[in-house]
């Protein structure tokens, strides 16, 4: 989807179950390379979880001016991805809901691979007022 | 895992240094050229007032998931295991993350043993930064 296409992100007009972008990627070694770097782990094998599908699959759709912080992860491991195989991403609103006056939004994606192995299902809990987070990590500012 | 787990059991502890460098890396693994709170300083102190570069809460999730793939094995890991975690203070350059965690509570499925694992992360100086819980299923015999 080009960029010109993208919804304006309102927290108000999300549905549960809405769909997000699905797309696909090759998983290439320099990604693997990459990743197993970034987190000092030479056996680490899902960079999938640096690609970040869930989020990807809403940007993808979405222009979010709010931005949000990550509240929590969810991460189900079915089969390491294998590298030059292509890798398939489905993306959808799991939840949304309020908790102590703050909305919280739930995104998961689900990925596969071009032999239809599952790979993996993540899901990221998204607080979307940042702010109120901003102050309880910094309360003297 | 060859040999049964046992109740209470210790998770191999890991110790990662988070740096600004690991964390850009871990960012530069997605297939969206997109400016984040995670890469773009200016947008996370707009949206948080932090003052500091900020890691994904999903390098807390690969760390977590490293230790525990040393526990169970990455045949058991890699394709049964699953991590949930919640994220409770930033994580930030300069840290060094520590994940540890025991076995809690083991029931019987239909093909093994789902053995549930209580996993925490500390920083440098005590402060909790995730809790939760990290699963896999040890297959029979």
């Amino acid at each position: 989807m080009a960029e010109g296409e993208l919804k304006l992100f309102n927290y108000d007009d999300i549905q549960i179950g809405e769909e997000l972008g699905s797309y696909e990627y090759v998983l290439t070694q320099e990604m693997l390379d990459n990743f197993r770097s970034s987190v000092q782990d030479p056996d680490a094998c899902f960079p999938t979880l640096a690609v970040k599908h869930d989020a990807t699959a809403l940007n993808m759709v979405y222009d979010d001016q709010t931005g949000g912080v990550n509240a929590g992860n969810e991460v189900e491991f079915f089969n390491p991805p294998i590298v030059g195989k292509k890798i398939f991403v489905t993306g959808r609103i799991h939840d949304k809901y309020m908790r102590r006056d703050k909305p919280y939004m739930v995104i998961e994606a689900t990925a596969v691979d071009e032999d239809g192995r599952m790979l993996e299902r993540l899901r990221t809990y998204q607080m979307k007022k940042p702010d109120e987070v901003g102050k309880k990590w910094h309360p003297q500012s | 895992m060859a040999s049964p787990i046992v109740d209470n059991a210790s998770i191999p502890t890991l110790t990662k240094s988070v740096t600004e460098e690991s964390i850009l890396q871990f960012e530069s693994c997605g297939i969206l050229e997109r400016e984040n709170i995670h890469n773009n300083y200016e947008l996370a102190a707009r949206r948080l007032g932090t003052t500091y570069t900020l890691a994904s809460g999903r390098m807390s999730v690969t760390f977590a998931s490293e230790a525990l793939r040393r526990f169970f094995g990455p045949e058991v890991f890699n394709h049964s295991g699953s991590v949930n975690l919640k994220f409770l203070r930033p994580v930030k350059d300069g840290d060094t993350i520590t994940v540890s965690g025991s076995v809690i509570q083991q029931d019987a499925v239909e093909n093994g043993t789902q053995v549930t694992v209580q996993v925490q992360c500390h920083n440098q100086n005590g402060d909790t930064t995730a809790v939760g819980q990290g699963y896999a299923t040890v297959p029979q015999g």
